[in-house]
């Protein structure tokens, strides 16, 4: 290589580099029949949670204000998108068209939800934001468990109620039925297709982190009020990168609810928003790839940990620990970035330390 | 015309009167110095003058257009910049990325130009990091770019301060304490940065120093505030002769 790459650059290589190896080795796992039913039952999930993780990471660590609602944005998107498909898997057959689209579309659909919430309140000082996607997350879930759609040939008919208030003809399909939510989306999800969802998800948010835009959220994170002394339009920035959370969220959905034979409402609660928020903490606040390996990690472990089912919180919380200790210590993270530089040393000879955590 | 206008600017917080009929013309192109004692009201009048506060009562214009009221953002368009007393960067990002900071509204492409990277991204990044490497060699600190911000020693932090407020072209550059923690050889450099700024680009500088030997070395004309009220305008060496100013800053 001639030119040197910039640190930045240097940083996301090395995660797509890290998430491609580790979607070979696993498709070598599977392909050679030593993967269980379970990990295999975790892959699309694993794409899931590193996708609604890396997304809020871009409003949490690079903005640097509190979402409490991921999941909500996760739900519409689910929902939007399994609606789409339940509509048009038989005009749309070919999983290859109508998968793109319906992830497109339930982005779409949160990242409106997300610009609708964003506008109001991005305009406060202070965590109105946490409060607001707390509220907003809780409300969406409990609508939508109490949606009834179904279609006939008079076209779409909804109600709040009950089925029966639907008025369907006979013939009429149930798309979705209340909690009991949406049953006989195509499965159109696929750990291949996650991992092509996931790497795409990374470029752009790297991409937007080292782009103008980027530099200036990370500008009013930073300092609000220099932000402003150089003409950084701060309501914009916020809605852009909360928008883009959003629809991040809602693609994480998509990819969600193709994956599953029934899909309700109630698992996008409050504590999918907190785990998500947990994966992003934990993975260190503002790192991408701590995210993903934090999202894929904390997915993994509970389920391993079944079989010893005794330890399994007690293993669980120690991880926790070690994983926090690991990311948010200064001086642990010095002393480990300084070893790893040392080992880097022997091994290549190259004396410059790559430094984490921006 | 002045290139700034302003005519009894004043504001209180609660009962204290902290700037008071406060008038000041600046022509294009002029040092001028703004004195005090501690707490005369000197960085509370760039506050007024950059919109962080709405003053209650005077106008501001710059070069015929009329600033009053204007939030902080539409007056750093219309061409005033500033550094901070108490250091104010974007301490996680690198020297460099600063002063593209800077650069944002006048080097422009979308967000999706940047996520999708399209030509129009390397073109105007490339641009960019140009002039944020000119800017930063004016300031000696384009060695340091890749670096982080906070890194930067102190003197070098309120230099790339500065660095970051001209890259957005202001016409009109407010320093406060530009000189504050640096070592008299620091200072003295930073006087021909000064000098050197204005003329090489055309700048207009005021500043607000509590160091003598840069205020009477560079500034052409001084403004001094006590109390909130302005004390005495006008030439540099008249000013600093004057005994009510030198008891102002010594008596008390
Ligand atoms: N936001 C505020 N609320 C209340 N009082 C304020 C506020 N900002 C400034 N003041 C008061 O206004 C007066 C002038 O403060 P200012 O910071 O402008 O002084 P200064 O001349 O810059 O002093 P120094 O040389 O110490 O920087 C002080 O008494 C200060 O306490
Ligand atoms: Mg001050």
């Amino acid at each position: 290589m001639k030119r040197k790459l910039r640190p930045t650059t240097r940083k996301s290589f090395v995660t797509y580099a890290i998430v491609t190896a580790a979607f070979i080795f696993v498709e070598i796992l599977v392909s050679s029949g030593s993967a269980s039913n379970m990990f295999k039952g975790l892959l699309v999930p694993f794409c899931v949670y590193s996708i609604a993780a890396v997304s809020l990471n871009l409003t949490v660590g690079i903005l640097g204000e509190l979402s409490l609602g991921q999941a909500g944005f996760m739900c519409i998107g689910a929902y939007s998108s399994a609606i789409f498909s339940c509509a048009v898997k038989d005009t749309i057959t070919s999983p290859w068209v109508r998968f793109p689209i319906a992830m497109l579309l339930g982005g779409l659909v949160a990242a409106v939800f997300g610009i609708l919430i964003g506008i109001p309140v991005l305009r406060l000082r202070g965590d109105y934001l946490a409060i607001v996607t707390l509220a907003f997350g809780e409300i969406i879930k409990n609508v939508l468990a109490a949606l009834f759609i179904g279609s006939d040939s008079k076209g779409l008919h909804f109600s709040l109620t009950s089925q029966g208030d639907l008025g369907l003809e006979p013939d009429g399909k149930m798309i979705i039925n209340g909690a009991l939510g949406i049953s006989g989306t195509p499965k159109d999800s696929t750990f291949e297709i996650g991992f092509v969802v996931l790497m795409l998800t990374l470029i752009v948010l790297y991409n937007f982190i080292n782009s103008r835009t980027g530099r200036a959220v990370m500008s009013i994170r930073d300092n609000r009020i220099a932000a402003e002394s150089i003409g950084l339009n701060i309501t914009k920035y916020k809605l852009i990168t909360f928008g883009l959370t959003a629809f991040l969220g809602g693609v994480a959905g998509s990819l969600f609810s193709h994956n599953l034979a029934v899909l309700q409402a109630s698992k996008f609660d409050y504590n999918l928003s907190i785990l998500i928020l947990v994966f992003v903490v934990l993975g260190g606040i503002g790192s991408i790839r701590g995210s993903v390996i934090a999202a894929v990690v904390l997915t993994y472990l509970p389920e391993v940990l079944r079989s010893i089912n005794n330890y399994r919180m007690l293993i669980y919380s120690i991880v926790l620990i070690v994983m926090m200790i690991f990311t948010s210590n200064a001086t642990i993270r010095g002393f480990f970035a300084a070893n790893l530089a040392k080992l880097k040393g022997i091994v290549s000879k190259d004396k410059t330390a790559v430094k984490e955590g921006n | 015309m002045a290139l700034l206008e302003v005519k009894k600017l004043g504001i209180s917080f609660g009962g204290l009167r902290a700037v008071d009929e406060f008038s000041i013309s600046i022509e294009k192109g002029e040092l001028y110095g703004l004195i005090g004692p501690n707490g005369a009201g000197k960085t509370t009048i760039f506050n007024l003058l950059t919109g962080v506060y709405k003053p209650t009562d005077g106008t501001i214009t710059l070069d015929g257009v009329n600033l009053t009221g204007k939030s902080t953002i539409e007056i750093n368009k219309a061409g005033i910049a500033r550094t901070f007393q108490n250091i104010r960067l974007f301490s996680n990002l690198s020297v460099i990325d600063n002063v593209k900071a800077g650069l944002s509204n006048n080097y422009r492409y979308s967000a999706a130009t940047g996520i999708f990277r399209l030509p129009k991204y390397f073109k105007v990044e490339k641009e960019m990091n140009e002039k944020a490497m000119e800017l930063l060699k004016v300031f000696d600190l384009d060695k340091e770019a890749e670096l982080p911000a906070s890194g930067l020693p102190y003197g070098k932090q309120r230099k790339l301060e500065i660095a970051r407020a001209l890259a957005t072209e202001p016409k009109l550059l407010l320093l406060d304490e530009p000189a504050a923690g640096m070592n008299p050889n620091e200072t003295a450099e930073l006087m021909n940065t000064i000098r050197q700024v204005r003329d090489d680009f055309d700048m207009t500088v005021l500043l607000i120093e509590h160091d003598m030997s840069l205020v009477s070395g560079i500034c052409e004309r001084l403004s001094v505030l006590n109390f909130g009220q302005l004390l005495r305008q006008g030439k540099t060496a008249e000013v600093l002769s004057d005994p009510e100013v030198i008891t102002a800053y010594l008596g008390e």
